[in-house]
């Protein structure tokens, strides 16, 4: 924990916000991306780097936002109103939720978590009154955002840079709390943890809804951003695998890893996706693979990695001169 | 009045799905590796099947024999190779290497197969059996014995060969085994090897009955998931169970609650399963 | 302590540098997209390369092509007395519909294409239209009938599939005439946009004609299994099965058919009988089994188009890729061609222009009458219903083209 890391990372996101005066709408639909990202990624963090329990509910989480968001903006609800709601609902499901299925560990948490998001999906999809089922739901756009291609772009991407800031925030404070300590002593050793008196259900249910509240925001504001979602596009699993993907390539447990990953995936998808047309997946898994080979402490290991290096270097001269 | 039919549709159906997970299950339980990339070698075991009918004439009943030791030698260098590198880390990280690995191999697939449909037309068809009202495709039928069979073979091999007692001598306990001379690396690349084995095998049967397509390998993989859940992870009977539980839960609810509500369905009872009991019907408690 | 602090330190330094480096590697990275001299007209064509739709991919593919290969064959399109090149630009949107989106944008943003192609589908379709009108490049669907998709009120978008109930209409026609003992109808849908859009389309029609719909169900996309849904379906003795989905789908649902010894007078589906590759897939069980689709290759339009005749067409096409073409990449061939069409009648590449002689359009080209309606979706076709009559898709309406009778009779 280290004040300083932490002030660089938020000063560097913060620093993010000049991109609407630097790019076209293209590079801001990367940015908002690239914000949603880090937004799962660091959420994902807290359950799964933090608590240590391998949550694959980032997907129910994400779909269910942008359903339940996406219907409040078709009542003509203001973007800010449909996302906190969507993140105050899934904020108290995830709590329920976790007191059941927390009681898992390992590996099924993990199966339990992902047939969560199945089951929401087949749900959203039987609905068809309500979410337009199978064909989908139509969402209008929002007249704050003033029209226009670089007026619509901008203002996602604000939405979306606020809600990483927020996110940011939040989790920070989380790490440096009574919470965060708990989580810490509970991913060491549960048992141990339950004896010295922590109350281990309560926290993992707070860290799963924490791991949740600002994924389903960012799903409502996706939705508002796309006006246009089908279940399968938001429910989709790739929402759940593609955060611990990010979690891993920047590093386990540190939040400064899991916006690195995030930002490092999305340059590695959007070149791959630029210059393969045929073998691009291809790619991209094979730099996964590489990359867990070679760096499984993820990105931020990279400095120290360097320094032992260096250190060894400075080491050898003397003999080797 | 039609019953009878859907329980035996969802009995030939749970023994298809046993096939298909028994593999899984093996690789989950023994080694802690859920491969991602099972999916995709029982669509490549159905590539093969379909290869080898249409180039050579060779009869699927056939390839299955020729598909289980290539599998097995492919299974056995990835492991070696590969996994083996990360076989000691947490679980997210086996994981997602081999989502790295499955989408490297699907790609591979779709460049060297298109991604269209094809199907494995027998010359001359099999054709149906009727049995009173209730009437059962022979190929389906065939295929569910073969699937039977080779899930005997696989709990033959675990239980009465060396290599299947060294597999369950290392699940058991890796440090004790190790003291015992068993060499845990080549092991390890056994189990996996099977477990591949198994998904070429099972992908060679499914060629008959399914499209056959690099798109399917995520259906497939949901399947086996499921079937894990329930019967229990790393016992061969389990996945056989679970199987049988998930075909028949499939057939029935979509008779009651409708065909689109079938893979609701089957994802709820994984939660229910999970929370009232998660080590499956035939698991062992506390594994993880 | 020092040691630790200095790790944290680099550790921290590196990490903020890796992170606005990455930022700005990537800005530059994009925004190098320079637009050079004019030379070639650009189209950007969004497809499903990857995922489950890539089955379609290869067809649109196959199609644009034909059409690049046959315009730059003859010199070029004629853009105000100067003649230039067709070049299409392709990307892979994953079968993923927000990437459609994305996909789109960045074809017209970063490629800076001047005319767009629609990805694949009712759905995605729709949505990238969002990107296309607000950037003001007019975009053709090739594969989307779903009026939903037109209904935002568009400028910029135009389709060349005539609406649902097109199909579904004569077909139900055709089944009365020519099978008045025909009552019971059972439909069975796919739980997705268009399939089940043309499901409730044929539900409307078979009950405006009084027959009676004793099932309606739908099963889940990725569905691998339909025995219960088929021993439903066999236990309400319907006259008629109709079943809606993409070829998997039905090839899986005709086989378990035969599996379960289900036989009926009509067996339609939507939208897999038209491709050679359905009838090879399902062998002999394809036996009679009806569709509708909005062009066949048996039609005998005389265009003013690039192609020219039906025939001309379906020769072109069989000499590249040695097959019969069918609707879905004729469709593709037919999107460049009507854009050739627009852009020389507007004599220039400016993309209003084009667009209004776009609406505008009133001409007979290979595919069919091309006129499209207000929201941009075509309304001139007169769709063939066909059947699979010896391994063939045999057209039996309208009667311009027709060439056989219907059939009863499906095991």
């Amino acid at each position: 924990m280290n004040w300083r890391r932490d002030a660089l990372l938020l000063g560097a996101v913060i620093a993010l916000g000049v991109l609407p005066w630097v790019g076209q709408p293209y590079t801001l639909r990367l940015g908002t991306f690239a914000c949603m990202y880090a937004v799962l990624a660091v959420s994902w963090n807290v359950i799964g780097g933090f608590a240590g329990y391998p949550s694959f509910a980032t997907a129910a989480f994400f779909g269910f936002g942008a359903y339940a968001g996406g219907i409040m903006l078709t009542r003509g609800y203001p973007l800010a109103v449909a996302a906190l709601s969507a993140g105050a609902i899934a904020f108290a499901a995830a709590v329920v939720m976790g007191a059941v299925l927390l009681r898992l560990r390992g590996h099924y948490f993990a199966i339990a978590s992902l047939a969560v998001a199945e089951v929401l999906r087949e749900l959203t999809n039987s609905a068809t009154e309500l979410t337009g089922g199978g064909m989908g739901l139509n969402i209008p756009f929002d007249a704050a955002s003033g029209g226009g291609v670089v007026g619509e772009a901008t203002y996602y991407f604000r939405a979306m840079w606020l809600l990483l800031i927020v996110t940011l925030v939040v989790v920070l404070y989380v790490q440096r709390s009574r919470l965060g300590f708990g989580l810490a002593c509970i991913r060491q050793n549960e048992a141990a943890a339950d004896m010295i008196g922590i109350n281990a259900t309560l926290y993992k249910s707070l860290a799963l809804a924490f791991s949740g509240v600002f994924v389903a925001m960012a799903g409502t504001l996706y939705a508002g951003w796309v006006h246009y979602i089908e279940p399968p596009d938001v429910y989709d699993i790739l929402y759940a695998v593609k955060p611990i993907v990010m979690v891993l390539l920047g590093g386990l447990g540190s939040v400064t890893g899991a916006v690195l990953g995030a930002f490092a995936f999305l340059g590695i998808e959007e070149l791959v996706w630029r210059n393969y047309l045929q073998i691009h997946t291809g790619m991209l898994g094979l730099l996964v693979v590489v990359l867990l080979l070679f760096l499984p402490q993820g990105l931020v290991s990279i400095g120290p990695r360097l320094a032992i290096w260096r250190a060894r270097q400075r080491r050898e001269a003397p003999r080797g001169g | 009045m039609y019953t009878l039919q859907i329980l035996v549709n969802g009995i030939v159906l749970g023994c298809l799905y046993a096939c298909i997970a028994a593999g899984f299950s093996l690789v989950w339980g023994v080694l802690n590796v859920i491969n991602l990339m099972h999916g995709s070698f029982i669509v490549l075991g159905s590539y093969l099947a379909w290869g080898a009918y249409n180039t050579m004439g060779i009869s699927p009943w056939l390839t299955v024999l020729i598909a289980a030791p290539l599998f097995y030698a492919g299974g056995y260098l990835v492991q070696r190779g590969l996994l083996n590198r990360v076989i000691a880390a947490p679980v997210l990280v086996t994981l997602t290497l081999t989502f790295g690995l499955d989408l490297i191999l699907n790609n591979a697939m779709i460049l060297a197969f298109r991604a269209d449909y094809r199907s494995l037309i027998l010359d001359p068809p099999l054709g149906t059996i009727a049995m009173g009202s209730v009437v059962v495709p022979v190929d389906r039928l065939v295929a569910m014995l073969f699937a039977l069979v080779l899930t005997g073979v696989l709990y033959l091999i675990l239980r009465r060969s060396r290599v299947g007692r060294a597999i369950i001598a290392v699940r058991l306990d890796r440090d004790a085994a190790t003291l015992m001379g068993v060499d845990v690396k080549a092991t390890n690349a056994a189990a996996f090897g099977l477990g591949a084995g198994m998904a070429g095998c099972a992908g060679v049967l499914m060629a008959l009955i399914f499209p056959i397509s690099p798109l399917s390998s995520t259906a497939y993989l949901g399947k086996a998931f499921v079937v894990c859940v329930l019967g229990g992870l790393g016992s061969v009977p389990g996945a056989v169970l679970g199987g049988l539980l998930l075909g028949l839960v499939e057939s029935f609810g979509a008779m009651a609650f409708g065909p689109e509500h079938a893979v609701t369905l089957s994802f709820s009872l994984l939660i229910l399963f999970l929370v009232l009991r998660p080590q499956g019907l035939l698991g062992k408690r506390g594994f993880e | 302590m020092s040691q630790a602090s200095s790790i944290v330190t680099v550790q921290s330094r590196s990490a903020l540098w890796r992170t606005l480096g990455c930022g700005i590697a990537m800005t530059c990275a994009l925004s190098a997209g320079q637009a050079l001299a004019q030379q070639t007209i650009r189209f950007g064509a969004p497809l499903p390369l990857t995922g489950a739709l890539a089955p379609e991919a290869l067809k649109q593919q196959q199609g644009y092509d034909l059409w690049a290969e046959v315009v730059n064959r003859a010199g070029g399109i004629d853009v105000g007395g100067k003649k230039m090149k067709v070049e299409i630009i392709y990307t892979d949107y994953q079968s993923n519909t927000p990437r459609a989106v994305q996909a789109a944008e960045k074809l017209i943003s970063q490629e800076k294409v001047d005319f767009l192609f629609s990805p694949f589908g009712s759905g995605a379709a729709k949505a990238a239209s969002t990107v296309s009108e607000r950037y003001g490049v007019p975009t053709i669907a090739s594969t989307a009938s779903s009026s939903q998709v037109y209904d935002q009120g568009y400028k910029f978008l135009f389709g060349t599939f005539t609406p649902n109930e097109t199909l579904t209409s004569p077909l139900t026609d055709i089944v009365r005439k020519a099978a008045p003992n025909v009552k019971r109808v059972a439909i069975l849908a796919r739980n997705d946009l268009f399939p089940l859009a043309i499901a409730q389309e044929m539900e409307k029609s078979a009950k405006s004609r009084g027959l009676e719909l004793v099932l309606f169900e739908k099963y889940a996309i990725n569905t691998m299994d339909h025995s219960s849904a088929l021993a439903q379906i066999k236990a309400a003795k319907p006259d008629w099965i109709f079943a809606t989905g993409y070829i998997n789908d039905l090839v899986l649902l005709k086989k378990q058919m035969g599996d379960q010894r289900i036989e009926a007078p009509v067996v339609t589906m939507i939208a897999g009988p038209a491709y050679q590759e359905f009838i090879d897939a399902a062998g002999a069980g394809a036996e009679n089994i009806s569709s509708a689709a909005w062009w066949h290759p048996a039609s005998q339009y005389n265009g003013t188009d690039v192609f020219g005749t039906t025939a001309n067409y379906v020769k072109l096409f069989s000499e590249k890729y040695k097959s019969v073409p069918d609707y879905a990449q004729a469709s593709a061939s037919v999107s460049g061609a009507l854009f050739q069409i627009a852009i020389e009648k507007a004599g220039s590449l400016d993309k209003a222009k084009v667009r209004d002689a776009m609406a505008a359009m009133d001409v007979v080209t290979f595919w069919g009458p091309v006129r499209f309606g207000a929201n941009g979706q075509i309304n001139s076709l007169e769709p063939p219903v066909f059947q699979i009559q010896g391994g063939k898709a045999v057209v039996v309406f309208p009667a311009a083209i027709k060439q056989g009778d219907f059939k009863l009779g499906v095991k």
